[in-house]
């Protein structure tokens, strides 16, 4: 009967949307087990999450309110999240694997002593815990066990099917045990950059541009269709290098790794490389005028062509169809 | 002012893996074995510090097999690392990020160290702790996913890659920091200082010279490559690259239903 709990992560107040895919399937784990569903809130104000929370399965929502989790502290955070474990012994903790989970998860495991398993994409309960992750990007996947009483565990965005089942949702307090607890780095100021309004690792659509598209002075024709799609723009390593694009829309092995439910790959050949940071993509798409280039191998649909005739044309057709 | 470097080898990203049945390990024998690129950052990052200011010395430290050695000089001690430290030992083939943190936080606690630089994680593991868990060991602030780094005296400022934007954090020092692509651009190392890294000091260790044990709390029940269960490619053909482009929309509309 383990009881999961599932870390509710805001960043300036907005929710994330991996918290309700991770209660989802925290909730399908205990309906099958049993055990309950724990919400685990940081934020200054726990009514908003918690009415989600509960809309999508969470028994309780325990929250911890004030200053300190207005904006994130690793010191501060991990403090509080150790603290809720060690108070309530859940059996899992899952946090969304976004930039600040990332930081949160191992600092809150470290401060426990507790195992801390990356980016996983699938929990399997059969009296003991089985957890898939993939490694070298997704080119191998490994189920893994842990021997400590409790695991932190981060989850991948999208690699759970959001789902409703309402359940109470009430929010309990608890001491986040920060008395004497000082932050060791700070977060001075927070900057949105100006491109890409749909971040990659979170987007339910991705459109990537390659050496294909020639120069950076053609990167709009990426960043048009993916804005038509309401997607996140994409980039190989070779242009990324090339200076053409900024290293943070890189999709490879030493870039951002994706699962998202379509990925568009325009003027990408398919390095192996590359391969491994989107080929769980649900849905793949190549646009390529070599029509032996290797990402044809691993896309459902392709177009054998000159993307500067086909993109244009589809970025109008999307946004007919998507009104 | 002494900086700490902690690097891995990893086999590099071109490297294919296929198993043909899923298997409790993965034979690595054929790969072809280099310096995780993240890491890179972290090495030339220390460099950079050591080429500006005066009494600055280079520790590149790495958990592995012999093998290693050749990664490190080539790597760290000849793009300017002054010295290396391994850590070999048989009781470590199974360690995961945990027992991989202990061994690190226990070589970098035999001497006062300013600055600790990690990749932000390794291209194998792709985990992404190993720093976190070393800062909150050795009790000392972090700043992970760093893409800019500027250090004071006694302090420093870096910006960490977020979704969608940057933070700006400030932290003293001593202090750990993981290191993203964007932060700079690794050098090349050059013949003649390949030649002279054989030079430089390499310490060997075991978890026994370190008077620790560092039992893994993870088990890998099984590795299994991903089935290449997609069908075949639907080429979408038609008189002209716009019709293509409509009927390629219609079948994401109304045959994938993913638009």
């Amino acid at each position: 009967m383990p009881n999961i709990a599932v870390f509710i992560e805001h960043r300036s107040g907005v929710l994330k949307k991996v918290a309700w895919q991770m209660l989802s399937e925290a909730r399908r784990l205990a309906d099958a087990h049993g055990g309950e569903v724990w919400g685990v809130f940081l934020g200054p104000d726990a009514a908003p999450a918690a009415a989600t929370a509960g809309k999508h399965g969470a028994d309780k929502v325990f929250a911890a309110t004030g200053d300190a989790f207005a904006v994130y502290d690793s010191e501060l955070w991990g403090t509080a999240l150790a603290a809720f474990c060690t108070a309530r012994k859940p059996d899992l903790v899952l946090v969304g694997s976004t930039a600040l989970g990332k930081d949160l998860a191992p600092k809150a495991a470290a401060k426990l002593g507790c195992a801390c398993i990356s980016d996983a994409v699938g929990l399997k309960f059969d009296g003991g815990w089985e957890i898939r992750r993939p490694i070298f990007a997704g080119k191998c996947f490994a189920d893994v066990t842990f021997s400590t009483p409790l695991a932190i565990v981060g989850i991948r965005p999208n690699a759970f099917v959001m789902a409703e089942s309402p359940k109470a949702g009430a929010v309990e307090s608890f001491d986040p045990g920060l008395d004497g607890v000082r932050s060791k780095a700070k977060v001075m100021s927070v900057e949105a950059a100006t491109s890409g309004k749909v971040t990659l690792t979170e987007a339910e659509i991705v459109v990537s541009g390659g050496r294909g598209i020639k120069g950076p002075e053609n990167y709009p024709l990426i960043e048009k269709l993916a804005e038509a799609l309401g997607a996140a723009a994409g980039a190989s390593r070779a242009i990324v290098d090339a200076g053409w694009v900024d290293y943070s829309h890189q999709v490879g092995q030493t870039g951002k790794t994706v699962a998202p439910n379509l990925y568009v790959a325009c003027g990408i050949s398919g390095a192996i490389q590359h391969l491994a940071g989107m080929s769980s993509s649900k849905c793949i798409v190549a646009i390529n005028k070599d029509a032996n280039a290797p990402i044809f191998k691993v896309a459902d649909y392709g177009i054998v062509g000159d993307l500067f005739a086909v993109l244009p044309a589809l970025t109008d057709e999307v946004g007919r169809i998507r009104g | 002012m002494k900086i700490a470097v902690c690097v891995k080898q990893v086999p590099d990203s071109e490297t294919r893996i296929n198993l043909a049945a899923p298997a409790p390990e993965l034979d690595q024998s054929g790969f072809t074995r280099v310096l995780n690129p993240y890491d890179a950052y972290a090495v030339e990052q220390a460099v950079r510090i050591k080429e500006s200011r005066e009494g600055v010395e280079v520790t590149a430290i790495t958990v592995g097999p012999q093998t290693v050695k050749e990664t490190l000089k080539k790597d760290c001690l000849a793009v300017g690392c002054d010295k290396a430290v391994i850590v070999d030992d048989p009781a470590l083939a199974k360690a995961d990020h945990a027992a991989i943190a202990t061994v690190l936080a226990a070589v970098l606690g035999r001497e006062p160290y300013d600055l600790v630089l990690f990749g932000l994680k390794a291209i194998d593991g792709d985990a992404g702790q190993v720093g976190i868990l070393v800062a909150q060991k050795l009790g000392l602030p972090h700043v992970s996913t760093i893409t800019k780094l500027e250090l004071g005296e006694g302090s420093l400022k870096a910006e960490r890659e977020i979704e969608g934007g940057k933070e700006i954090v400030e932290a003293s020092l001593p202090c750990v920091l993981t290191c993203q692509k964007g932060l700079n651009e690794p050098r090349l190392p050059s013949l003649p200082n390949i030649m002279k890294a054989g030079m430089k000091p390499i310490e060997t260790v075991t978890c026994r010279d370190l008077g620790i044990e560092a039992p893994a709390n993870l088990v890998t029940v099984k590795l299994y490559s991903p089935p290449p269960a997609r069908g075949a490619c639907k080429l979408v053909e038609a008189e002209d690259p716009a019709a293509a482009a409509r009927e390629l929309a219609r079948l994401l509309s109304e045959e994938a239903k993913v638009i």
